[in-house]
């Protein structure tokens, strides 16, 4: 590129973009005082398309010039994300912790009434809440 | 086991008395990180961005039929290299709808709810007539249950948000700045496709006055209309994801710069109008899209 950064890329695109909207113009005043005939009109025509490819090809380059500089913000922004979704999983884990706890005072007071049905469920309860801190 | 009734009853007075003080705590320290959920939701789904890139890539569909000899030339060149571009451009706004998904779900409510099991633990604890437990201490223990886990990762979850947003602010807002200067390019691609396309019509239709000519020059006009219309909606659209990129930009800021402060009618209150005026902007591009 021989345009130094962006900002003069985008410029130079800008400039040559205005450009062809000043052919443009003149052009449909030509055209409309009958002072070109229908070959001639096409021909500037394509001119002024050309400049506007050209332009646009341009815009390409700021565009590429955009992705490269925010490749180093991008890769900061995932490795934030990372770091937020292992506390995202740190705080369920605390809550499955309390999980636990609630089910180890339903367990102690099923033993305490002694009646073997409740305390086999409140044990598989417990037993299910320590797989699920283990778990993951 | 002997001292296991009395035991049971002192704890239940001590929770009485915590119940108290941990609501107070609650109360006072816990931040409400409702609008910054919403925010970072609506953000996320602010989609604009990536249609417009689609459109960009698809330029060349567009002024195929306009374009002939060295334009045409020129205009497959274009046309390869957006495309190899569109992968990379997309990307910029992956990352920033997987922040402020991730966002959101760290300041999510729902996320972290633990009422249910704790809902569960007091119907379990019901089921037990003779333990000398009655109604009223099953309801204390829940809801002191409720309060401590709530107390507990809300603390932490409030920590987590601060760090995201204060390490995040500063990436954030380049990425969204570069996003504004893309769809700045965008825009003025898409005002040379124009250009392109209506100045063909605009010119040719100067020459098509015979009488023979009138069915040619009534359906390219026709077409004309049709196509005006259609960059019509398309200004609009570049318009409105501009729009939502500033008042993405200007949320996380006022998040950043109020972070000790989230819980203050006036943040709040700002914070919510943004969120809102996001949700308007998708509205407004859904609408454009007809």
């Amino acid at each position: 590129m021989a345009l130094a950064n962006k900002k003069q890329v985008e410029e130079m695109a800008d400039k040559l973009t205005e450009s062809a909207d000043s052919i443009h113009e003149r052009l449909m005043k030509a055209i409309r005082d009958k002072e070109i005939d229908q070959p001639n009109a096409q021909s500037i025509f394509q001119d002024e398309a050309i400049l506007r490819q050209r332009a646009n090809g341009l815009y390409i380059d700021a565009a590429n010039s955009v992705i490269t500089d925010l490749k180093q913000s991008q890769t900061s922004v995932i490795a934030l994300v990372d770091t937020a979704n292992k506390k995202i999983k740190r705080i369920r884990d605390i809550t499955k912790f309390i999980d636990l706890i609630a089910d180890l005072l339903v367990l102690a007071s099923a033993v305490y009434a002694a009646k073997p049905s409740p305390i086999i469920t409140a044990l598989q309860e417990v037993k299910s809440d320590i797989e699920a801190i283990g778990g993951e | 086991m002997q001292s296991a009734p009395e035991c049971l009853i002192r704890v239940m007075k001590s929770i009485k008395y915590a119940i108290l003080i941990t609501l107070l705590i609650t109360i006072v320290g816990c931040v409400n990180l409702k609008e910054v959920r919403d925010f970072a939701g609506e953000s996320a789904k602010l989609s604009a961005y990536t249609e417009l890139t689609t459109r960009f890539r698809d330029t060349y569909q567009r002024e195929q039929p306009y374009v002939s000899g060295a334009a045409e030339t020129l205009a497959k060149d274009n046309d390869k290299r957006r495309q190899d571009a569109y992968p990379d451009l997309l990307k910029i706004h992956k990352t920033v709808s997987l922040y402020m998904q991730t966002l959101a779900t760290l300041a999510g409510d729902e996320t972290f709810d633990l009422s249910k099991g704790m809902d569960d633990l007091a119907s379990g604890i019901k089921t037990y007539p003779n333990l000398g437990i009655d109604e009223k201490h099953v309801d204390a223990f829940s809801s002191i249950s409720k309060v401590v886990a709530k107390w507990i990762t809300s603390a932490y979850q409030e920590r987590a948000v601060r760090e995201m947003v204060m390490d995040g602010d500063p990436h954030l807002q380049t990425l969204l700045d570069g996003m504004l200067s893309l769809v700045s390019y965008y825009k003025k691609t898409n005002d040379n496709e124009r250009k392109s396309i209506v100045g063909f019509f605009d010119i040719e239709i100067q020459y098509t006055n015979t009488p023979k000519d009138k069915l040619l020059s009534t359906l390219a006009k026709a077409h004309l209309q049709s196509k005006n219309r259609e960059y019509q909606l398309a200004d609009a659209r570049y318009a409105e994801a501009e729009k939502g990129i500033m008042s993405i930009k200007d949320g996380h800021k006022k998040i950043a710069e109020n972070i000790d402060n989230l819980s203050s009618l006036e943040v709040k209150t700002v914070i919510e109008r943004i969120a809102k005026d996001i949700k308007t902007i998708r509205d407004n591009i859904e609408a454009a899209r007809s």
